[in-house]
């Protein structure tokens, strides 16, 4: 399976054959085969019907149990017939890279900065912190500093956070078309990623060739270890993206937003292209009152469910996470109605407010009392890291590693 | 006193005189068009037409008519543009650079060649249009002052470099263009009657052709040139830019202003080698450009073609030599990776193909020196899809990684700019001296078989 | 300045005949009103005694005025305008300013340069050309006199010609 294609099999139990779709799924145990039930039903409506094959007939029932598993008897077959899969990932290693760092519990209790990389640049006075150089002089930050820590170790992967974004940010739904295009259009993503036996000390110590380590680190470990890493726009104080557009659709608040001005965009795409995170999305078609998208945004009962709050964004425009702006400035406003500064707590976001594990932290980070400072001052030095620190972007969205609660 | 050179190669065969000279190529203006021009100016405005409906599908339904996706902003849009610019730059060095150079064999070709500069700008320019989301707000890239604060435009953007150096570089280029012609277009007024003569008379600006108005032309030609030539570098240079300013690892490099503008000049030499070989052929102009021009023009492709090898290598090079894990993988991902045969296209088109030009023979030769220009135009498109997609496609977090897929739109859209740059061109060929007949004629007692008899 | 009254003109065949030619026409003292050619001979400007062009320095003043255009335009948009906090970066930082400054420059540089020269050679369109002959745009070379800012006699002039090695020699009302 490649790029998300993959074939269609033909799968005998119980004396009834269906023709399914293969997923292969790293960690799945040999010669075993999962089929989600659910699906392929007839008189739901338009989000069930006809979505899938129906596996309940595979079932048997015993003493009037049914069984949910077939141990024997069962016959799968390969067909020739490619099949495209809807994922919004369709590489599943992490390549060596250390954009998630982690340790385990021995390595951490010896040492808390365990498993971490501290990147830093050669210059003439030795190797320096990569974020201590500057070009020019940082703004200060004199009111609010909006920010978010990620606690790698708490996410479970659940997706609460994408869903919620989606409802509270009027994220167009896209089909399952388009996102077997790469169109998705969410601005919080979980990116899910698998071991490999394959790193760069493996490779050394095997003496493996660069060309030969790079395609075996693609292939996930049969029994891999997983991470899961919420992945939205980092606000970054040096951002990318704000430099390359021609038309100041994008630039930084003084609380350290990265603003998105959706009725200035010309839609170059540029900024896209120059994020190294890839969290900006694209508006490549008009995804509201249009018959090829059928969903909510089509019917006046649909609409019904957008958040007024928030602009909907025409065709042509670039779009991201924006910290919930509208959430901060609500905050805000009604912080200053009552004559006060807004109390840490108030202003939460819709990812933050959504995770069952609390993995997510949102706060102003010029706030003496509020949990992230206390946080980011916790797990300085220690677990806290930026994704791609080196490249110096300085991101406002900081992230705790990961450790697994093992010996090894 | 011309000086005359026993030694060099006649660069007007055939005992041609000054009248001669008018005759050959004023006769292709002033006759009807012929079939094969019917023939080959309606195939590309069958092109145009089709092309346009593809832009009307784009410009309407959006472009998720096309295969680009939220990793890969840019695939066949931006190769598209930069190729165009790329060809383009060929014509001003021939006007300009080799007129400072004092190059003579550049006398028959600049005039052809800075047509195909404008044109290639035209197509380059509908790339901007079209692969902007909302291109009836193009207009926004423009400093003009307005209601919405003024709202100005962002300065530190390569994109708007670009604006500032194409809209230069088309004005500029069709001014040189222009200023050349107009005494050509006096010569075709002269024989013209009727209407023929009141347009060619209006275009040609009133000249006669005096002797003071020649010496402030060549002033003016001279600083055009001066100035044409800088400018030919930087806007390439900004072109390269756009991706050079970048973070995005194969896009982040500083050798690719000199290595672009090394490549466009390869792939705009191919491409005059490839109109000028045809328009040669069929307006029978053998004597003007010859088989020396044509050596001449080869030579300058083994040449950048050569730097733009170098630049491959070093590249290559410089991605293991940095020590950066990103910048190493995207080049192993180049050559090995599931774009593997588009770099080899390029590698074998751009670095094999101009490397056969060292052998005389080779670079004589019409019928090669005709297959070469293609296959080098194709090499470089592969070079520009290389360079956007296979950087793009695998960049920093390997959850974002995917594939491009061409759509029928991707292609249309390309089939448009060749309809347009076809149909411009024979139009131009058909309504407008192919040579600069003056700067011909002013070497035509040095230069000429007639001199050399003697 | 309008051309008008009698004028001798004589026809030269080759460029290195016309330019002895000229000189010696020169030298017996005739006054010459222009020379046609189809295309520049160098030399021709010189031995008609024309000063050299100052469109250079023309050219020169355009280029610096786009100069100047193109910073300054820059520095009031971003520096004093609307300054913003566009990826972090200063707001109006010298590296920003080379691209579109030299830009400008060359683009006012070649217009002005380009529109003087058509406007002092009054190269305009709409205007119709006096043409002593058709020829010198074609193969001839064309030496027009202006008979009355000439003291020497018509006759003169005309052997003048002749001997100088001009192939036909006509009078000509302009």
């Amino acid at each position: 399976m490649e790029f998300g294609v993959t074939k269609i099999a033909s799968l005998k139990a119980n004396g009834v054959s269906i023709d399914i779709p293969v997923l292969v799924q790293p960690g799945q145990a040999p010669d075993t085969v999962g089929i989600a039930i659910g699906y392929g039903r007839e008189k739901v409506g338009k989000a069930g019907n006809n979505v899938g094959v129906n596996a309940y007939p595979l079932l048997s029932v015993a003493k009037g149990i049914v069984n949910y598993s077939v141990t024997s008897n069962v016959d799968v077959k390969s067909s020739e017939i490619e099949y495209k899969l809807a994922m919004t990932q369709t590489h599943q290693t992490i390549m060596g890279r250390d954009i998630v760092q982690e340790s385990n519990l021995k390595e951490y209790k010896k040492n808390p900065a365990a498993g971490r990389h501290f990147p830093t640049v050669a210059t003439a006075d030795g190797a320096v912190g990569a974020t201590t150089l500057s070009m020019w002089e940082m703004r200060e930050r004199n009111n609010h500093s909006w920010g978010m820590v990620i606690d790698l170790n708490s996410c479970i992967g659940c997706g609460a956070c994408v869903i919620s974004c989606q409802a509270e940010n009027n994220i167009p739904v896209v089909g399952k078309d388009e996102i077997s295009r790469s169109r998705d259009m969410y601005w919080i993503r979980i990116d899910r990623y698998y071991t490999s036996d394959m790193s760069h000390e493996v490779a050394e110590k095997e003496n493996v060739n660069l060309v030969d380590m790079y395609h075996q680190m693609e292939d996930p470990s049969e029994n891999p270890q997983v991470v899961f890493q919420p992945m939205m726009c980092q606000h970054c104080n040096n951002a990318p993206c704000e430099t390359v557009c021609p038309v100041v659709a994008t630039t930084h608040s003084s609380e350290g937003l990265n603003q998105m001005t959706y009725n200035r965009c010309i839609g170059t795409k540029y900024c896209a292209n120059n994020c190294p995170y890839k969290v900006r999305r694209f508006n490549w078609f008009r995804y509201t009152e249009n018959e090829a998208f059928d969903f909510h945004m089509n019917s006046d009962l649909g609409k019904m469910v957008l958040n007024p709050d928030v602009t909907v964004r025409a065709r042509g425009v670039m779009e991201k996470c924006s910290m919930c702006v509208q959430r901060i400035q609500e905050g805000k406003l009604n912080a200053k109605k009552n004559n006060r500064r807004p109390i840490d707590g108030e202003i939460v976001t819709a990812c933050a407010q959504a995770c069952p594990t609390d993995a997510i932290v949102f706060g102003d980070m010029n706030n003496g009392e509020s949990e992230i400072f206390k946080l980011l001052e916790r797990e300085h030095k220690k677990r806290m890291y930026y994704v791609l620190e080196e490249l110096n972007v300085r991101p406002s969205v900081s992230y705790l590693s990961k450790i697994r609660n093992t010996e090894a | 006193m011309q000086v005359t050179s026993p030694v060099r190669a006649p660069l007007v065969t055939s005992g041609k005189k000054l009248h001669d000279v008018t005759n050959d190529i004023c006769k292709q203006v002033e006759g009807k068009p012929t079939k094969l021009w019917i023939v080959a100016f309606t195939i590309s405005v069958l092109l145009l037409l089709y092309g346009c409906f593809c832009l009307y599908k784009t410009w309407t339904v959006g472009l998720g008519v096309w295969g680009l996706n939220r990793t890969i902003g840019w695939a066949w849009d931006i190769t598209n543009f930069v190729w165009w610019v790329g060809i383009g730059h060929a014509g001003t060095l021939i006007s300009a650079v080799l007129l400072l150079f004092r190059q003579k064999w550049r006398t028959s070709i600049n005039r052809a060649a800075e047509a195909m500069t404008i044109f290639a700008v035209f197509c380059a320019g509908s790339f901007i249009l079209m692969h902007v989301g909302r291109t009836w707000l193009a207009h926004w890239c423009l400093p003009l002052p307005n209601t919405y604060g003024s709202l100005w435009v962002n300065f530190n953007s390569p994109l708007i470099w670009d604006v500032f150096a194409i809209s230069t570089y088309l004005s500029v280029s069709i001014l040189f263009w222009y200023v050349g012609m107009i005494p050509d277009l006096a010569t075709i007024r002269e024989r013209a009657t009727g209407i023929s003569r009141t347009v060619y008379g209006a275009l040609s600006f009133n000249w006669s052709g005096g002797a003071k108005d020649w010496q402030r032309y060549e002033q003016v030609s001279l600083i055009l040139a001066g100035v044409s030539t800088p400018l030919v570098l930087s806007v390439h240079t900004i072109v390269s830019m756009d991706f050079a300013t970048s973070v995005i690892p194969g896009w982040h490099t500083t050798i690719f202003p000199p290595y672009f503008v090394a490549g466009a000049i390869f792939s705009g030499f191919a491409m005059v080698l490839t109109l000028m070989l045809v328009t040669r052929k069929v307006f029978k102009l053998e004597d003007y450009v010859t088989v020396n021009h044509i050596e001449s023009m080869n030579k300058i492709i083994t040449l950048t073609g050569s730097i733009v090898g170098v630049a491959y290598i070093t590249e290559f090079f410089i991605a293991w030599y940095s020590g950066v894990e990103y910048e190493s993988y995207c080049f192993i991902n180049r050559a090995t990776g599931p774009y593997w045969w588009a770099y080899a296209s390029m590698m074998t088109c751009n670095v094999i193909s101009p490397q056969l030009f060292w052998f005389r023979k080779i670079r004589r030769n019409i019928a090669a020196t005709f297959v070469i220009s293609i296959i080098v135009n194709i090499g470089m498109w592969f070079e520009r899809f290389v360079i956007i997609v296979s950087s793009l496609h695998r960049d920093y977090l390997p959850s974002s990684w995917t594939m491009f897929y061409p759509t029928m739109y991707d292609i249309g859209d390309y089939i448009f700019s060749f309809g347009l740059f076809f149909t411009c061109f024979f139009l131009f060929a058909k309504y407008l001296p192919v040579i600069n007949m003056a700067e011909v004629k002013s070497i035509l007692k040095s230069s000429s078989v007639n001199n050399n008899k003697s | 300045m309008s051309v008008q009254g009698k004028f001798l003109v004589g026809i030269f065949d080759d460029e290195d005949v016309l330019l002895h030619s000229v000189e010696h026409i020169r030298h017996e003292g005739v006054k010459i009103h222009e020379v046609f050619t189809p295309f520049p001979v160098h030399g021709l400007d010189r031995a008609l005694g024309y000063e050299r062009s100052r469109i250079d320095i023309v050219a020169f003043m355009f280029g610096t005025l786009g100069m100047i255009l193109g910073i300054t335009m820059i520095y009031s948009m971003m520096g004093i305008d609307w300054p913003m906090n566009i990826g972090g970066k200063p707001n109006a930082a010298i590296p920003i300013f080379i691209p579109v400054t030299f830009e400008c420059t060359v683009l006012f540089t070649a217009y002005g340069m380009t529109l003087t020269f058509f406007v002092i050679a009054k190269l305009l369109p709409g205007l119709t050309p006096v043409m002593f002959d058709p020829r010198s745009t074609d193969d001839k070379f064309i030496v027009a006199i202006q008979l009355d800012r000439n003291h020497l006699a018509l006759d003169k002039i005309n052997q003048i010609l002749k001997d100088n090695g001009a192939s036909e020699v006509f009078e000509k009302e302009v």
